[in-house]
């Protein structure tokens, strides 16, 4: 056997997606190697895009909330937040404080639990199922009080325009506290275990890195961009809801690896506590909501919050009627991605997985048609008859 | 810096492309743009390095087809438009860069040279609404199947969903 010496390097390349075993969600990658090494990637998304967009301008401007809070079913609440606040810019009202400060109450639990969803992903991603294994029995505690508050563990349907749908009770604030007593220790524990533990050191420290310049020119967002210094929080830069009355401090950490994701999104797990408990403590009196008429005046509003994977973008145009003109939905992960197709090239093969789990991607945010996948073949369903489907399953 | 030395930045930076300028809520700024002017003027924001692209979102503006009241005196039609909206961000203050284009001419710029990230902005925004980008460098689907139909843009307002598959 022999080599020709003067052949060209040979281009190979490795197809990941849309189905793979190590990622939960459908996103197609093409990464080229030489070797082990990865020179280039691309991404195609888009397999969960269901086209909510289109969907909300043929509804009402209340249906259109429940329609964009199911864009994801991981931070539900952010986009009805971020939402209900342009649909309150537009309308020129107001939610009254208790309302804002229970919007932020759920906005941190909800944090929480993606937060710790995250680390059982990465870590699961870096071969350590132990943790994996913990942090997503942790993070039951918090769905628990999600459920107990709201009635529900995903899309918990807190807001309403004007305001929010329930009150906390004193019952409601002991079992948060409760849980947030049991969540505190848990999780400086594994802060000391992603920090010193040797293998997930191995696979986390110096991985992914990215400097401070690379991280603004490519526009990350959220944790991904605090990890490499990067002090970008929505929170912090605009408060809105009742971040002005209960700030929230922004952790930001310089490495700039993965690592430092790690870091960032545990340290932003302590914050959310003491918040958490703050706003229990000083839950301002009064009225949980005010009307907002069918009809909003013509105008525009653009709404950012941060969600827990960062700055989400909200743009509504209304032209005085009873429907949404136009509802631009602008999600963290698509800014994050270009973050990963960057810093990949130059790493092993391996360590891809992780790199696309360290921006904590979520597929359903990026896409927004309804094709239902079935043995028969492909069928593209209209809304009416995915609302009758609905009925049916239910009756 | 605070949030009026901001926009008052952004105003100065972008004044040699200004056509038109509006602050909304203390917090925003809108600026409008010739076609021309819009990688320059994206330039200047890039090199200034003030805030970061946040999104690009695409506007249909068909012109509304109500039929002409017999007495009143012939107008020359307006032509349907689209246009598209740069959003920057810096902290809380929001610069958006407005652009807009007839569906007869319906082609923009691409900003990728002095940002390179707009690159999956602009493959939606040419998906959705059918504005062709110039000089963008990937063209590939982003969102839609593989199967979708050329020519057919979803958040354009003529869309209307597409013919159900015969079932065979």
């Amino acid at each position: 056997m022999h080599t020709e010496p003067t052949a060209a390097p040979r281009k190979f390349v490795v197809p990941i997606g849309p189905q793979h075993p190590a990622l939960k969600e459908p996103g197609h990658f093409e990464i080229t190697v030489d070797g082990e090494i990865v020179t280039a990637a691309t991404a195609r998304l888009g397999y969960v895009h269901r086209g909510i967009e289109k969907g909300v301008e043929g509804e009402n401007w209340a249906q259109a909330m429940y329609m964009l809070e199911r864009i994801c079913g991981i931070c539900s609440h952010v986009h009805a937040t971020a939402y209900a606040l342009g649909v309150e810019q537009l309308a020129g009202v107001q939610a009254p404080p208790r309302a804002q400060a229970i919007r932020e109450l759920v906005a941190e639990l909800e944090r929480v639990h993606s937060h710790m969803l995250w680390l059982g992903v990465a870590a699961h991603e870096g071969g350590f199922d132990t943790l994996f294994m913990y942090s997503w029995r942790d993070r039951e505690i918090i769905m628990d009080v999600l459920e107990s508050l709201t009635g529900n563990r995903v899309n918990y349907s807190c807001n309403v325009l004007g305001g929010v749908k329930f009150d906390v009770d004193d019952a409601h604030a002991d079992e948060i506290r409760r849980a947030i007593d049991i969540l505190e220790p848990r999780t400086h524990h594994y802060l000391k275990v992603v920090t010193t533990e040797e293998t997930l050191i191995g696979r986390t420290r110096g991985v992914g890195k990215m400097t401070q310049d690379e991280a603004r020119r490519l526009g990350a967002v959220g944790p991904t961009a605090r990890a490499s210094g990067v002090p970008r929080d929505v929170r912090v830069d605009h408060p809105y809801a009742g971040y002005a009355d209960f700030p929230v401090k922004m952790v930001t950490h310089t490495a700039g690896d993965l690592e430092a994701k790690f870091i960032v999104r545990i340290e932003e797990l302590f914050e959310s506590y003491r918040v958490i408990r703050e706003i229990l403590d000083h839950l301002p009196p009064g009225d949980i909501a005010v009307k907002v008429k069918p009809r909003l005046p013509a105008g525009e509003a653009i709404s950012r919050v941060e969600a827990p994977r960062g700055e989400l973008f909200y743009y509504l145009r209304s032209t005085g009627s009873t429907n949404p003109d136009r509802c631009k939905v602008r999600t963290p992960s698509l800014c994050n991605w270009a973050s990963v197709l960057v810093t990949a090239p130059g790493h092993k093969l391996a360590d891809v997985p992780m790199l696309i789990a360290g921006i904590d991607p979520c597929f359903s945010c990026n896409d927004r048609l309804v094709t239902v996948r079935r043995r028969g073949g492909d069928e593209t369903w209209t809304w009416a008859r995915l609302r009758q489907y609905g009925i049916e399953y239910y009756r | 810096m605070k949030l009026e030395e901001l926009l008052a930045t952004a105003e100065k930076i972008l004044a040699p492309w200004t056509v038109g300028l509006t602050r909304f809520e203390g917090r925003r700024l809108d600026v409008v743009l010739k076609r021309e002017g819009l990688v320059a003027a994206v330039a200047a924001l890039a090199d200034a390095r003030w805030g970061y692209l946040s999104a690009i979102t695409g506007l249909d503006l068909p012109w509304p087809k109500t039929p002409p009241k017999p007495e009143a005196p012939p107008t020359p039609p307006l032509e349907d438009q689209l246009e598209v909206l740069y959003h920057f961000v810096d902290g809380a203050a929001v610069v958006t860069l407005r652009l807009r284009v007839p569906y007869s001419d319906a082609r923009v710029p691409s900003i990728c040279g002095p940002v390179p990230t707009a690159t999956l902005y602009e493959r939606e925004l040419h998906e959705m609404f059918g504005i062709e980008v110039e000089g963008t460098p990937v063209t590939d689907r982003l969102l839609l199947p593989d199967d979708w139909p050329d020519g057919v843009y979803p958040l354009r307002k003529s869309f209307k969903g597409l013919e159900a598959p015969s079932r065979t």
